[in-house]
């Protein structure tokens, strides 16, 4: 070890440009890693989230998004359903209206009803970091992680909600709720959410309409949609059918096709965001067995000397192997190292609505300085093998 | 002890058939002190090669120490290198990155040699006159200090036989008879086997015993007078 360290010290310029091709390729790893690892997250506690009820909506949405509002004696209906354990009824509004949705890797806010109850049948169990759950009083409301850390708000303190457009006409109906519950961090959907009890969604629901509607609607009349719960044991997607077939007016739909969507979705993110930090990575390589192959070169004697007194062919080749491997080693330390450094400092940047965009898992520094260390180690057995094989007579004798 | 018999090593050079060692025999006793001698081309360093099975002869055999080295394998060979040849070069071939205490270690390490013999490599030296050059690199040493650095490389693994190929090529006169004497004493006081190819008269007449070479073969095979060293 100590003679591989004094041969990258030999040549000091050519072994830093060396290791730098790797750093280079591993900051992207790291940071393309971290990204697509926030991005997975999300999707996956999302996935966890909506593979564990049926969302229903009215017969022109898809069942989650799109369509108008339901009646809310639909639920009798659809609870009538073989199958059904609880159906809940559910609002959810634009925390900011009017507000462009600009390129986030995040979600925008929102404003959803929330039955306490329902945590008994999510897959996705929420937990308070402060305060409790609502308990059926109007004007309370629950904040998502990244809601509150946006708006600086604890529990006791009020917030007004929807927030005002700058443009918003001066008719633009506000709340003001008492803050009473901040949910732990999920890493997905609720992060982002601001939660009120069906009435005071619905009187939301109710604020967005014009005046001349807000006249002759009523509110506790409608709701955006429905999250089903089935009995245990009941397939969903089965159930989502049945609803469909035996209550008019609504479209249901089957959890594993969002799930495939969300799936197929962060496989491509995935692909894409690794594959660029790969390419990197790759060019790091070819420096590499670019440096080894020179420095078998420049030690042709040595390597015959070393061939003359008693080193083997797997003790040459072991040896050239062992000093790529430690140029990736050292690269993919560095690399993770800068690449933990800048995802850190960027997510400490990061609007306190958006959260953080990257996350580091061991997993991926695992990924990253173990890739560098075997394309270290692979970048070396084209030279290592080439030295191993070399005559020695000609060795000795070369200039 | 080393026996050759009928060694001869051919090569090819277009159509022509160079034969650089063409039937070679002779038998080395434990612990002598020989030279090989000859012209450029005579076959001297082709027959070094082939006694430090670097290279593989055309034909004949080499025995050390009663292996027979013709039928082995290059791994072979080299375990059998780390455990009985020693070797010293004209240019030293000492590695820049290494202080003189570690180059005469490097041997030990592809011998597997456990680390206590980290004393042995250190007595060498000191037996070498270089007990105040040990942590100094190769840069930092003269050629001769270098090359005494090589003659203790050469006997850190305790080997039965120390080739030498010029090994006072590239010094002076003076530094030329001083480490003329080195391996002298170290083949008295180790019982070591030299064989040294050379073009250099003053150390053959060191030597107990010349061989001459003469186009791939043995045209002289003399004993000398062996000189009087202190051991």
């Amino acid at each position: 070890m100590n003679q591989i360290v004094r041969n990258l010290v030999r040549r000091k310029l050519r072994s830093f440009l060396t290791i730098s091709g790797i750093v280079i390729g591993i900051v992207a790893l790291t940071t393309m890693g971290a990204l697509a690892n926030n991005f997975n997250a999300l999707l996956d506690g999302g996935a966890k989230y909506i593979a564990g009820y049926v969302p229903v909506g009215d017969a022109s949405s898809n069942g989650v998004t799109g369509g108008g509002v339901l009646p809310l004696a639909k639920q009798g209906d659809i609870a009538a359903v073989p199958g059904v354990a609880r159906v809940f009824p559910t609002i959810q509004v634009a925390a900011k209206p009017g507000a462009l949705q600009v390129v986030s890797l995040g979600l925008p806010d929102y404003i959803q009803s929330l039955d306490p109850t329902e945590n008994n049948y999510s897959a996705l169990k929420i937990t308070y970091a402060s305060g409790h759950s609502l308990d059926g009083a109007s004007g309370e409301i629950v904040l998502g992680s990244n809601f509150a850390a946006e708006f600086n708000k604890k529990v006791g303190d009020g917030i007004t909600l929807p927030v005002k457009p700058s443009d918003a006409a001066s008719d633009f109906i506000q709340h003001t709720y008492t803050v009473v519950g901040i949910l732990d961090r999920t890493q997905t959907e609720p992060d982002t959410g601001a939660f009120v009890n069906l009435a005071d969604a619905q009187q939301l629901l109710k604020d967005q309409l014009s005046p001349a509607l807000q006249s002759t609607f009523d509110a506790t009349l409608y709701v955006s949609g429905f999250n089903v719960y089935g009995t245990p044991g009941t397939n969903l997607d089965t159930l989502a059918d049945r609803i469909n077939a035996q209550v008019s007016g609504v479209k249901a739909q089957k959890p594993s096709v969002l799930v495939k969507a969300l799936v197929a979705g962060g496989a491509l993110f995935t692909t894409i965001t690794m594959a660029a930090a790969l390419l990197a990575l790759v060019i790091g390589g070819l420096a590499v067995i670019n440096t080894m192959i020179m420095a078998v070169s420049e030690r042709i004697r040595e390597i015959g000397l070393k061939k003359a007194i008693g080193a083997t062919t797997k003790a040459i080749m072991g040896e050239f192997m062992l000093e790529s491997s430690f140029i990736g080693l050292i690269g993919g330390l560095v690399g993770f190292g800068l690449g933990f450094a800048v995802t850190t400092l960027i997510n400490a940047t990061m609007p306190a609505s958006q959260g953080a965009i990257f996350l580091v898992t061991p997993g991926l520094a695992l990924l990253c300085i173990g890739f560098a260390l075997a394309l270290g180690t692979v970048a070396g057995i084209i030279p290592a093998f080439r030295a191993s094989r070399m005559d020695p007579v000609a060795a000795l004798r070369s200039n | 002890m080393i026996e050759i018999d009928r060694l001869s090593k051919h090569y090819k050079q277009g159509k022509t058939v160079v034969r650089a060692l063409d039937g070679v025999s002779f038998n080395i006793d434990s612990g002598e002190f020989v030279a090989i001698v000859g012209r450029s081309g005579s076959g001297k360093t082709t027959l070094l090669d082939s006694l430090g099975l670097l290279l593989r002869p055309t034909s004949g055999r080499i025995v050390i120490d009663g292996t027979d080295a013709s039928s082995l394998k290059d791994d072979e060979k080299a375990r059998l290198r780390s455990s009985k040849i020693g070797f010293i070069f004209q240019e030293y071939n000492l590695l820049p990155t290494l202080t003189a205490l570690e180059n005469v270690m490097l041997p030990l390490h592809y011998a597997s040699k456990p680390k206590g013999d980290r004393e042995w490599a250190r007595a060498l030296l000191e037996e070498v006159g270089l007990e105040d050059r040990m942590h100094h690199r190769p840069d930092q040493l003269s050629g001769g200090q270098q090359q005494r650095v090589a003659i203790a490389r050469s006997l850190v693994n305790r080997p039965s036989l120390v080739l030498g190929d010029e090994p006072t090529g590239a010094v002076d006169s003076e530094t030329s008879a001083q480490l003329a004497a080195i391996m002298r004493r170290m083949n008295r006081r180790h019982q070591v086997t030299f064989v040294l190819v050379t073009h250099d008269l003053d150390l053959a007449a060191e030597t107990d015993r010349v061989i001459k070479l003469k186009d791939g073969k043995v045209v002289a095979d003399e004993t000398t007078a062996p000189a009087s060293v202190a051991v």
